[in-house]
């Protein structure tokens, strides 16, 4: 069904679902890593973050509308310094007993669970809301049959 | 002529624009964190109203809705011009507006039915 015009605002609310999700899921991931003084990459753990981009005039958003919701474009490193706290006792600490930590903030992180989380259950509620109006136009069919 | 359904073509096109208006509003739903962007609105009822009140029905169908940027909302800090909870309040206007239609656009098809089985 996926870029049949008829559901096209369907497809608009579930790119919008999608991307919040990973949203979510990145910032949860953030969290989780909050203290993580090793990676792959070496260092400690670098705070990720999503960028979107809107799509427009392609064929996903219907024919006539040209609206196709949000896209991810990436999911990018967040390049500010890492956190450094005196602990002498932590097995990566330096000769001078600084830990570098992750970047990342928990205010932060915080913020932008709830704006997903709220942005996620706006997509829901558009969809809900297709499905209604769909309802009722079947209602007309229904209503011509009996 | 008579035969057809009074007003069908009024309220068809009031359905077609409440499903673009619909995804239009899906569509800023969709990019309320997308930095930059810019809300957009169907631009229909003001332009309709105008041509029906000086030229009569058939001109006013030949207008189409329009998709525009919206003017009214200040950009936020990463520029998206978004307002979720006017999306919603919108959403919420636009699905009774949407039903209002469609309830009436049903009562005319079931008169009509009568009106031809003579039930």
């Amino acid at each position: 069904m996926h870029g049949n015009p008829l559901f096209a605002a369907a497809d608009i609310s579930a790119s919008g679902l999608a991307a919040e999700r990973l949203r979510l899921e990145i910032t949860a991931n953030n969290i989780a890593n909050a203290f993580s003084t090793r990676s792959a990459s070496g260092g400690p753990y670098r705070r990720q973050d999503v960028v979107f981009s809107a799509v427009l005039n392609q064929r996903l958003g219907g024919i006539r509308s040209g609206l196709g919701g949000v896209q991810v474009a990436g999911i990018v490193e967040d390049m500010s310094e890492f956190h450094r706290v005196h602990n002498p006792g932590h097995p990566d600490a330096d000769k001078d007993g600084y830990v570098t930590m992750p970047n990342v903030d928990l205010p932060v992180e915080m913020v932008n669970m709830i704006t997903a989380s709220r942005a996620y259950e706006a997509n829901l509620r558009a969809m809900q809301f297709f499905r209604q109006m769909t309802e009722q136009s079947y209602g007309l069919l229904r209503n011509q049959g009996g | 002529m008579s035969l057809t359904i009074p007003q069908a073509e009024l309220l068809t096109r009031l359905l077609d624009v409440a499903s673009l208006r619909h995804q239009v509003i899906s569509h800023n739903l969709a990019n309320v964190n997308t930095p930059g962007y810019r809300q957009l609105e169907v631009s229909f009822e003001d332009a309709f109203t105008q041509v029906l009140g000086k030229q009569g029905e058939a001109s006013a169908l030949r207008i189409r809705p329009r998709i525009v940027e919206g003017r009214d909302n200040p950009p936020r800090q990463d520029g998206n011009t978004v307002d979720l909870d006017k999306e919603i309040g919108n959403l919420n206007k636009n699905a009774i507006l949407f039903s209002t239609a469609m309830q009436m656009l049903m009562s005319r098809v079931n008169m009509m039915r009568s009106a031809i089985t003579g039930r």
